[in-house]
This record gives structure tokens, sequence and C-alpha cells, in this order.
């Protein structure tokens, strides 16, 4: 059975469920702040650093899959579906290409002794990186959802590619906080 | 913001579509139901065992001891006891009230009172009772576990409930089941928040929305922000569990950093004290409707009544730190949660004094709904007032953890919402099963309970107030505590009696859905749009979408020509 709905249902339910996901990575990073600012030192003492490569490769490829997604928008406010396609499977190739270069860091940490338990700064990387990844498993579920929908006939198709636009920035925006936080300050 | 779709979908055919995995607002909502009173029976037995343990202690458990603890002759055992009061809290919380409060009425009321034809997201609506399913057998799994479930108190604070404090699978399943169950309630709030702003009748003004919706309204807005926090909180819980992760153990890690024990206490509260607001507003809602329809009188200060939930809810957000008072908060921290939390006296003041003010000089029958809703305004009285004892630092040290904490939440988020759950049961009833239940069963059920709920949740204010302490298994072993004896006698005899007098629902319930006499259109004479359209209403509640022209209270009016002392909202509203 399907259901017909309204641009404003659409945006406005999609939009309480990124607020709802900013809340749980919001309480994250306030965990974050309390553990770092409470240390001593950061990181911990004899808790070596994780190289940056791979991290900022992972900003870079989310990045320019986010410059992809928006593209999808505007080919479908020109009605351009053959291009909208054409970048919504790029933003999914950019999309599996980040989760590759986190698994990639989380054996590099493997490599340099860095477990899930070994110590809180190991830890909050493992965990936040995670929980992200989980969303970002979330995010390419709703990119495959527009690529099935992706058509002109289909019903507020501009509203449906801007929600799915919006929780992918969404994504992008928690990653660089927890770039910036995580791996570069 | 208006405009949502309101088509009619197809009706099912099949009994898996029509009843199990049904889209269908009011067949969830009765699914929600069913789900929250098993629950309520299961933490009342709970609640039960706890009470027999701390007034007979050592004792059997009557008739069915001997079956649940074969290997301690009857007597709860003190690991088991600890299970019981973190269970009996869990469930009742999560498990049976935000199931009939939120979910039951929540999917009942909103698309009929606001003139839907179904929630605006049907699909994810089912896929929301669901999850609660799943985190229902979850959390009943973890009884079954080697160590048996968890026991580290509702709130489940570290260390308590990491590893060192609670090993074995109960605790972890519990925090798995938890966060299904935060799926299952941002789902619903999703749904409720949407369709509330999306799908309003014409002519339905925020203001024009019976206070049942602005009660279940805010309740998913807070449910959508603060839910997630406590995910965020079991999560790293769950890492500390199976990962070896020390997110909450302090000291874990002399040279790598360490946890924080008195973290998750900051997450669990900052999604804690909203959440007694989440429970709560939809029991608000439905008394403050109630309390009009039944004293035939407008509600006194409605758009003041819906303004004073939502500061409460606002300041919500705001007030966590009460909770924490004694865990070395800074003073200048305690001096401003406690300001802040003084705050919420004012609305709360404000839409209690409407309540008195709807029931004044007004012309009340006393129905069931209407007893239980006076009901709630008593006990939540006696609730927000032994609040401020606790929201006042001095005198929270002297009383936290006693057992004035547990009369006084019980009084607020367990008697009121209780109550108006009861309240809310006997009204919607005619309009969910299309027939009335039995109005004498009803009254010796509204009295059977409330009297022994006070007997049990002032007895408790007593025994804390006299130094009685949360969460001891024999808390006699004290000397100083002996002379508590008495008083927790009559609050075990009450609890039984009040549980016995629950047969009496559980009796008329049955009773009415196969023998009730056929409910009327508009039993209950009120002018809300459900009860414009027949009992139970068709598949698609309205044939016709609704036009409001008036609001939800019109009662009384000197000018009404219509041998009928209400105005229904689909009518223009009969000038003075």
């Amino acid at each position: 059975m399907t259901f017909k709905r309204s641009e404003a249902q659409i945006n406005l339910a999609s939009n309480i469920v990124i607020i709802s996901m900013a809340m749980l990575f919001a309480t994250l990073f306030m965990g974050y702040a309390i553990y770092r600012t409470s240390a001593p030192m950061w990181p911990p003492y004899g808790t070596k650093k994780v190289s940056l490569l791979l991290p900022s490769l992972s900003t870079l490829t989310l990045f320019i899959s986010s410059f992809f997604c928006h593209q999808v928008f505007v080919n479908c406010k020109k009605d351009d579906f053959k291009k909208a396609h054409f970048n919504l499977n790029l933003t999914i190739l950019l999309g599996v290409g980040f989760m590759v270069s986190q698994g990639l860091l989380w054996f590099q940490m493997k490599g340099a002794g860095l477990y899930v338990s070994s110590g809180i700064f190991a830890s909050l990387t493992y965990a936040f990186t995670w929980i992200h990844f989980a969303h970002m498993v979330l995010g390419l579920l709703a990119l495959f959802y527009l690529k099935r929908v992706l058509k002109p006939e289909t019903i507020n198709i501009l509203t449906k590619t801007s929600s799915v636009e919006n929780f992918w920035y969404f994504l992008e925006i928690v990653w660089i906080i927890m770039f910036i936080t995580l791996f570069v300050f | 913001m208006s405009g949502g779709y309101n088509e009619i979908h197809p009706e099912p055919t099949t009994f898996w579509s029509k009843y199990i995995f049904s889209f269908d607002h009011k067949v969830i909502a009765k699914q929600f139901l069913w789900y929250g009173i098993f629950f309520l029976g299961v933490g009342g037995l709970m609640a039960l065992l706890i009470r027999w343990t701390l007034a007979y202690p050592g004792v059997p458990f009557p008739v069915i001891g001997n079956l649940l603890f074969p290997g301690s002759n009857g007597i709860v055992p003190p690991d088991t006891y600890a299970m019981l009061f973190t269970l009996h809290g869990t469930i009742m919380i999560f498990y049976a009230i935000t199931p009939i409060l939120i979910g039951a009425f929540g999917n009942y009321c909103i698309p009929l009172m606001i003139g839907a034809r179904d929630m605006a997201f049907p699909l994810l609506n089912m896929l929301s009772f669901w999850f609660a399913f799943l985190s229902g057998v979850v959390l009943l799994i973890s009884f079954v576990t080697p160590l048996g479930a968890a026991a580290g108190g509702w709130t489940s604070y570290p260390t308590l409930s990491t590893l060192i404090g609670s090993p074995g699978a109960g605790q972890t399943l519990w925090c798995v089941a938890i966060f299904l169950f935060g799926i299952s309630s941002t789902m619903g709030a999703v749904n409720y928040v949407t369709t509330v702003i999306t799908l309003r009748a014409p002519g339905m003004g925020y203001f024009d929305m019976p206070l049942t919706i602005w009660g279940l309204w805010l309740t998913a807005i807070l449910n959508a922000i603060f839910v997630p926090v406590l995910g965020a909180g079991v999560i790293l819980l769950i890492l500390d569990r199976i990962m070896g992760t020390t997110f909450f153990l302090a000291g874990a890690s002399a040279t790598s950093g360490s946890g924080d024990p008195v973290l998750f206490q900051h997450v669990f509260w900052i999604f804690g004290h909203p959440e007694v607001y989440i429970l709560i507003l939809p029991a608000w809602g439905i008394v403050s409707d109630l309390l009009s329809f039944f004293s035939r009188k407008p509600a006194f200060g409605a758009k003041a009544t819906a303004l004073s939930m939502t500061s409460i809810s606002i300041l919500s957000t705001l007030v966590y730190g009460h909770h924490m008072f004694t865990t070395q908060m800074s003073p200048l921290l305690t001096q401003s949660f406690m300001t802040l939390t003084m705050t919420i006296s004012i609305p709360s003041a404000i839409f209690f004094a409407n309540w008195l003010g709807t029931i004044w000089r007004g012309s009340i029958r006393f129905d069931s709904p209407m007893l239980f809703s006076l009901g709630v305004v008593f006990v939540f009285g006696l609730g927000g007032l032994t609040g401020l004892h606790l929201g006042t630092t001095t005198t929270d040290l002297y009383l936290h953890d006693t057992y004035f904490v547990v009369g006084h939440f019980h009084y607020t988020m367990a008697a009121s919402v209780l109550l108006g759950g009861f309240a809310g049961t006997y009204f919607w009833f005619p309009k969910m099963f299309g027939r009335m239940m039995n109005e004498t069963l009803a009254k010796i059920h509204f009295w059977g309970t409330m009297i022994p709920l006070n007997g049990i949740f002032f007895g408790m204010l007593l025994v804390g107030y006299g130094g009685m302490h949360r969460r001891i298994y024999n808390p006699f072993i004290y000397e100083s505590l002996q002379r508590l004896i008495p008083v927790n006698n009559i609050i075990t005899i009450s609890a039984i009696l009040m549980g016995a007098f629950q047969l009496v629902f559980v009796y008329n319930f049955i009773l009415s859905l196969r023998k009730g006499a056929k409910a009327e259109q508009n039993p209950w004479q009120v002018g809300t749009l459900e009860w414009t359209i027949p009992s139970p209403p068709p598949h698609h509640n309205y044939d016709e979408i609704p036009v409001v022209k008036c609001g939800p209270h019109e009662f009384g009016n000197p000018n009404l020509k219509t041998g009928r002392d209400f105005q229904y909202q689909t009518e223009e509203l009969v000038q003075a």
C-alpha cells in the first residue's frame, strides 16, 4: 500500500528526524567535551594521535559527495533526470568510498595498537566513528531510495530529493565536527 | 502550516492486515492499549512483590510465592528484589504508561480529534508499535538469562549498571530494549508532530485544538528531542558492557584517561526530567478537557492552560540538575537549578488554578471519567507540592534517595498518570469499542483505587520523611527504622487492596467489550470532532473532512436554541 504525502509533511518529518539525530550526536559531543576538558592532557599520556591522512581523505570524499548530492537537486529542478541519476550515482559511490576509508582508519588504528578498549581516547574515536558510520548506512539507504524514485512522474520528487540532501549534509556536518575535534585538535 | 494529504486508504481485507500489521491508527492504538495493560499487570505484580518484602521480610509471598521462587521457599531473594524494583520502574514508565497514554491515546485521539483520516505516516506508525513490541520481548527475555534481569535501578546508574555492578546479559538486554523503545518513541513522535501540524481540519487553529491534543503534541516534541539523549547514553553503556570501553568507569586507567560515572547521570536526567513531563502532559491534557466536559462549562483559561503546558515543557529541559544535588555539584549550579525548578511552579499553578476555575460552579456530572479526573487534580496537587521539598537543595539533601522521593514521583508520575489513563479509558471506551463500560463497577474501581492509592503513596512520604531509604531489601535490620514497620504494613495492605480493585477494572473491561450497552454516537454529550461520527468510527474516520468553526469547550451558552447545552466544533459559534 502506498500513501500520498504533501511537501509540508515530508519536509517537517525529515527535519524532525534530523533534529532527533542531532540531539544524539550533541549528547555524544557533550560527553566528549567533559572527558577532554577534565583530562590533564589530550590525548592522554602514552596515547598516540591518529594520523590525519585517512580522516582527511574521508572528509574530502564526503565533502565532494555533498557537492554531487546538491547537483542531484539542481538537476531535478531543471527536469534533467539523466544528469540527476549520474550525480546520484557519484554521491553513492563517494559515500561508499567514505565508508571504505573509515574501515581503513579502524585497521590503521588497530595496527597502531589503538583498540576500542585502549583508553578513553581510542574508545571515543571508535565509538563516535561507529555511530556515525551507522548513520551513514541510513544515509546510503536514503540515497538508494532516492535512486528508485528519481523520475519525473514521482510526486513531490523535489521535496524528497531536498530531504535526502539535507540528511546527507547533516551527516557531513557531524563528520566535520568529529574530524576537527577527534583528529585535528 | 497545514495541507497534508487526507486520503481514504483502502480497507484491509485479511486478518493480518486488519489486526496484526495494520496501518490504521485506531487498530494501532488498541495494540498499544493491550500491550500497555499487559505490562501494567506485570509491573503491578512486581510492585506487590516489592511491597510484600518490605512489610513482611522473610515471609513467603502468598499463593504464587513457591511457584516464582522455589529456591527460597517462596521468599523473594535479595538479588531478585533488586531486579524487581529495577524492572518495576522500567516497565511502568516505558512499557505501561508510555504505550497507554502516548501510544494508545495518542494514536486514537490525534487523528480523530483534529479531523484527520489517519496519521501522516501510517507505515511509520505501524513500525513504531512493532519496535515497541520487539523491545518488550527483549526486556522479557532478560528475565531468563543466567544471572537474571537488570538490577541497577530504573535509572541504571554506573557503576551499578556496568559489568562491575551487573555482570550477565540482563543489564545489556535492558540497554538494548531501551534503545529499541527509543526508536519506537521517536518514530511515534515524528508522526504525532507532523500529523498535528499538517492534518488539522480546516478552520482548526492551534487554540481550537482540544487540550488533550496539546498535551500529546507537546509530549511528542519532547520525545523527539530528548529520547535520543538517552539513546546516546545507552549506546555508550552497551559499549562499556560488551566492548571493554570505560566511558562510565572512573579511574579505569591511570595513564590513558578514564571515564566518568556521573556523566551518565547527566545524560540520563537531561532526558529523564523531560521524560516526567513526557508522561504527564497527555494526562494533563485529557484531564483539562474532561473537567470542562463534565462540568458543562468552557475550560477556564484554556489558552493559558495550553501556554502553561508549553512553558512547562520548555522549562522541563532546564531543570534536570535537581536530580543530582548530591553529586557534589557546584553550589552555584545547585542554586541555578533550584531556582529554575521553582519557576516551574508558576505555570503549574496557573493551569492548576484553571482546573479549579473550570469546575467552580459547574453543573458537575460525576461520571467515572470525571471522578478519575478529579482524582488527578487531588493527587497531582499533592505530588506537585511535595516536589517543592525535593527541588530545594537544603531539603533535598536530607530527603534524597528516601521513600519521600518514591512517594513524590509516584504521586506525580504514577498516580496522576494512572488515574488520567483510567479517565481516558472510561471516556473513550465507547468510541473505541462501540459499547459503554459499566458505571457502577467503574465507580467501585475509582474508590477502590483512590483510597488505597493514597494509603500507599502518602505512607511512602511518611516513611521517607522518617528516614527510610529506598532500594534496601530489609530496611528493618536498622533499629532506627523498626518504628516504621507499622506504616509499611499499612502501605502494603493498601497496595494489595489497590491491586485487588484493579481486577474490577479488568472484569468491567472484558464484560463491557462483550456485553456492554451499545454506545451512542455521543454518549457524553460533548462537542469535539470524534463525537460527530459513529461509535466505533468507520475505517476512514470521516466521510467528509469536517470544517471547524468553534473551540472544543463550548458549553452552557444561554443563547443555544438546539436543546443541547453544548456545541459541536463543526457548528458556528452562537453569539451572546
